[in-house]
């Protein structure tokens, strides 16, 4: 009669099931873990690629600092920016022998206004 | 194993995959090794489909690379996490067979003869276990084959659901009786004699 077959499994039934189910352990093929080794490398690349602009924009600031000459060159650099800006002001006596030769008169230059900055001298 | 390993013998998995995220690939491959035998064994008990089985753990492990950035060592076991991804995405797909085919529609066994082999009862088994399994409730069904299928205890269950013990408890309990009953009309392809 079928519906004598209608009644659940039992406890044990319901034990052998599960014993049958855990004896299903299927290694991983070799092509499987090449798969897997792919998608390792395909998400490391991204991380990589996340990474790049920061490292390009250090580059570039290092390139700078190269072409400077480093440390020794930036402080170099200052010192003949702090040397022209004082020779600007205050040229010295051999400078003014040069630029006398050149232009045969001598130039006058103040910082400062004029002290007839109203005209009022004749 | 392999010599280029051999500097993270012993290392635990969250530290494989912190390296992994500071640029350490061979980290990664090694978790693999370590984590895959037991993601694919767990998927496939779970779906009886080797295929499937390979996608659901290439599916969990691709996430588990990708959050690897926002892992904390000592937060959580890695293979904690995979149980849980992985059984997630296994009700997934049972879910989704669920409604391609019915219960009733499953295809039978291809020889119910007494005359099988152990091999084939087993496969018949596994068969209609997974298909049973696919029309209970997805935590039913997680908490069921994590308890017996992969014969884990209910704290590390309740660990992985992310639910109470007492919780664990109930799901399995309730699980078991609903397959109880849905196997109920396929004894005889079980290899259960119900005269005995």
């Amino acid at each position: 009669m079928m519906t004598d077959k209608r009644t659940d499994l039992t406890d044990l039934e319901l034990d052998d099931l599960f014993a049958s189910a855990r004896t299903a352990d299927p290694d991983p093929t070799d092509d499987f873990m090449a798969r897997l080794f792919a998608d390792i490398d395909d998400v490391a690349d991204e991380f990589e690629q996340v990474a790049l602009p920061t490292e390009e924009r250090r580059s570039l600031l290092a390139s700078l600092w190269a072409a400077l000459g480093g440390w020794a060159g930036a402080s170099g650099l200052a010192a003949a920016a702090a040397a022209g800006l004082w020779i600007g002001i205050s040229p010295p006596a051999s400078l003014s022998t040069v630029t006398d030769v050149i232009w045969a008169d001598s130039v006058d230059v103040s910082l400062f206004a004029s002290e007839d900055i109203l005209g009022l001298e004749g | 194993m392999d010599m280029a390993f051999d500097q993270y013998d012993g290392a635990p998995d969250g530290a494989l995959l912190v390296a992994f995220a500071n640029g350490d690939r061979a980290a990664a491959r090694l978790l693999a090794i370590r984590l895959t035998p037991r993601a694919l064994g767990q998927a496939y008990r779970m779906l009886t489909d080797r295929a499937e089985a390979e996608d659901v753990v290439q599916d969990a492990l691709m996430r588990l690379w990708k959050i690897a950035p926002e892992w904390r060592q000592g937060e959580a076991q890695v293979s904690t996490w995979l149980y849980r991804v992985v059984a997630n995405l296994c009700t997934d797909r049972l879910r989704r067979r669920k409604r391609n085919v019915g219960i009733d529609q499953i295809a039978e066994p291809e020889d119910p003869t007494p005359s099988v082999t152990d091999r084939m009862q087993d496969d018949a088994r596994q068969k209609a276990l997974a298909d049973a399994l696919a029309s209970l409730p997805e935590r039913q069904a997680q908490a069921v084959a994590l308890r017996h299928l992969e014969g884990l205890g209910n704290p590390e269950i309740a660990e992985i659901m992310e639910i109470s013990v007492e919780a664990v408890e109930s799901l399995t309990s309730r699980g078991k009786r609903a397959l109880a009953a849905i196997l109920a009309g396929r004894k005889a392809e079980l290899g259960f004699d119900d005269d005995r």
